[in-house]
């Protein structure tokens, strides 16, 4: 029989079959793979094989169905080499991503690899992505940073640009972060605004992925009721991933990607993919985060390092400079008494010589030149004081450390335990150190007279509005309304409060200050001092 | 006549506040030490004591504050020799504080002022 098809020839030319294309000329000379890979879809070949079954061949009826059967397997495994492809392809884009984000501890970096990779082509090719960042004090979560084209010419400009270049993904990611990370902030301005979500807002569809932990398929927005129409208007479209970024528990942020150019759809493998490199990415950015803050801390504490050193100094000097005082004044008094008694009797002698008598003129010298040795002596101990700063910009913290120090003693005769809770980073205060660390002593050692021991002493520091509060607490017996008023009155005595006059002492060196001490006994036991101390300047 | 008690542990000192401030018609007592002071403090009555800080050995200070502790409602006028304690809030419990000159005037104005103060509260 002749045969439509070359399937029954060993070899056959070029002209015998149509299928066979350029650089398949070794099929021309296989018939078994030609048979394979060309005749089982030829429709000569399908008519042969219905002249078979009219001619009564015997294999004729069960040849049709090994045909569809090996058509059918031909096909799953095609499906399944570009499954294979795509997944090869896919792990080796997550590895060069990963590599970055393994390394990288620059948030900037982080940002730009993880952008590019959802962006770019040769990664998730999505055509737009937002990314929204938990803030520091963990209460919202807000728009941080916006990638894609803005409109479709920006857009084909963009891909038509990549096109051209050979850039690995990380060379992408680098360029990006060179020449558009900031000006891509600021293109996405409004839209990202307009993103802010307080933490607390559970039925919002971010706070829902991040709970659910699994992103969510936006589809359909502006026409279902059950979603967020207010986001996609602010979006512009009506199909987009909600994707959460959770590390270790911790809920970094959330990612938004859509097709806004092509409005291609997003498919479950999409989802899929970009689920396995939100988990990197979350990590990455949690802890280029954590770094940057650390970076910022260990600043801090150098510049607060810098302060301590200074303050030191200042000290150091001040006792140096208490020194020179204490010696100066030793010898202020060796000079000003004699000289005082000099002048002092020349100047009851002249009050008793006549005028006209030569001696006057004597006595007026020793007069005029014993004021002249005094004017000398004032200068000279004015000076010395001038060497001591009065007033400085204290830390509090210290003072109140460097005092509760050297009250070791009195605490513990008293057997009383001493809590400092100081808050952090409180604004200098503007005070004389050697007065306040005397009110801090002072109001201590009264609050130890009226506790038990194994009692608690509490000494708090915080910031209050445009001052600084220092709250000392003691457990002891709670003070009269008498020895309260001890404080308004000064010099008042009462048998709480003991013999001395310190607490009245301080609440005058304190409001001489610009500052104030207040008391307060709770009926259950306890008095808390409170003293305000003032850190603007003009306030003094 | 007001009766002044002026304490102050150089003789020379005493000597001449006793002869300037009597001149101005006060009565006036001494005393070198304050101890000699309390005493004198315990048996008589006084308007107005004069104080050196640096007694010898002895702090002026602390003499202040005994006398206010002890209920001595005299006024206390600081006399020293240097103008720093003017600044020191230990100080700010003596009613008066003069810098010592050999020009008393501004001793014997500060007495003046805090008598005629003392006798006005004594009015209201």
């Amino acid at each position: 029989m002749d045969w439509e098809c070359c399937w029954s020839r060993d070899q056959i030319e070029p002209e015998n079959c149509p299928y066979i294309g350029e650089g398949e000329e070794d099929l021309l000379v296989s018939q078994r793979r030609r048979i394979v890979e060309k005749c089982v879809e030829c429709p000569r070949f399908k008519n042969d094989l219905a002249r078979m079954k009219g001619s009564g061949y015997p294999l004729s009826d069960v040849l049709p169905y090994i045909l569809t059967e090996f058509q059918e397997q031909k096909a799953q495994m095609g499906a399944m080499l570009s499954f294979l492809n795509s997944k090869t392809r896919e792990i080796k884009f997550l590895r060069e991503v990963g590599l970055v984000l393994q390394t990288s501890l620059d948030l900037d970096e982080v940002l730009s690899i993880a952008m590019t990779a959802i962006t770019a082509g040769k990664g998730f090719g999505m055509n737009r992505a937002f990314l929204l960042m938990t803030d520091k004090d963990r209460r919202h979560i807000r728009g941080y940073l916006g990638v894609g084209p803005k409109d479709y010419e920006e857009a084909w400009r963009t891909w038509e640009d990549i096109g051209r270049s050979n850039f690995t993904l990380r060379q992408l990611a680098r360029d990006f972060q060179k020449t558009k990370l900031t000006s891509e902030k600021v293109k996405f301005h409004d839209i990202l605004n307009q993103l802010t979500v307080p933490l607390s807002d559970q039925g919002h569809i971010f706070n829902r992925a991040l709970t659910g932990k699994k992103p969510i398929l936006v589809e359909n927005a502006l026409n279902n009721p059950d979603l967020d129409r207010g986001l996609a208007r602010i979006l512009g479209v009506d199909t987009f991933l909600v994707m959460p970024l959770i590390s270790r528990n911790r809920r970094i942020g959330v990612i938004i990607a859509d097709n806004c150019i092509t409005h291609k759809p997003i498919t479950l493998q999409d989802m899929q993919s970009l689920e396995t490199f939100a988990f990197p990415v979350a990590f990455a950015l949690e802890r280029a985060s954590l770094y940057e803050r650390l970076q910022e801390e260990v600043a801090k504490q150098k510049a607060a390092n810098v302060k301590l050193r200074e303050q030191q100094e200042l000290i150091v000097k001040m006792e140096k400079m208490a020194l020179v005082g204490k010696i100066t004044s030793s010898i202020a008094h060796s000079i000003r008494n004699p000289l005082m008694v000099i002048g002092g009797f020349a100047r009851t002698l002249l009050k008793g010589t006549p005028d006209g008598d030569e001696k006057r003129g004597y006595l007026e010298s020793i007069v005029r030149e014993t004021r002249q040795l005094e004017d000398v002596l004032s200068e000279v101990l004015d000076y010395s004081k001038s060497l001591f700063p009065v007033t400085d910009f204290w830390d509090l913290n210290e003072l109140v450390g460097k005092a509760t120090g050297e009250l070791e003693g009195p605490l513990e005769q008293a057997g009383v335990h001493c809590r400092l809770e100081l808050a952090a980073e409180l604004p200098m205060v503007r005070i004389d150190y050697k007065q306040i660390s005397y009110c801090l002593k002072t109001i201590t050692t009264t609050a130890l007279s009226a506790m038990e021991p194994g009692g608690e002493l509490r000494i708090e520091s915080v910031l209050d509005g445009d001052g600084v509060l220092l709250r000392i607490s003691d457990d002891g017996k709670p003070l009269t309304q008498t020895a309260q008023e001890a404080l308004i009155a000064p010099f008042f005595q009462t048998q709480e409060l003991g013999e001395g006059v310190g607490l009245s002492l301080c609440k005058s060196i304190l409001e001489r200050q610009g500052n104030s001490l207040t008391i307060i006994s709770r009926p259950g036991g306890g008095n808390t001092y409170s003293i305000r101390l003032l850190t603007r300047k003009e306030n003094i | 006549m007001a009766k002044l008690l002026v304490v102050d542990d150089e003789a020379n000192i005493r000597l001449l506040y006793s002869q300037e401030l009597s001149d101005e018609g006060y009565q006036v007592v001494t005393a070198g030490s304050a101890l000699e002071a309390v005493e004198k403090l315990e048996a008589e009555s006084f308007d107005l004591a004069v104080i050196d800080i640096k007694l010898k050995n002895e702090s002026g200070i602390e003499l202040l504050q005994r006398i206010v502790k002890e209920r001595h409602t005299i006024p206390v006028i600081l006399c020293t020799a240097f103008s720093c304690y003017k600044d020191d809030f230990s100080a700010w419990l003596a009613d008066g504080y003069v810098v010592k000159s050999s020009d008393m005037q501004e001793l014997k104005d500060e007495i003046a002022r805090v008598l005629a103060k003392r006798q006005r509260g004594a009015f209201v």
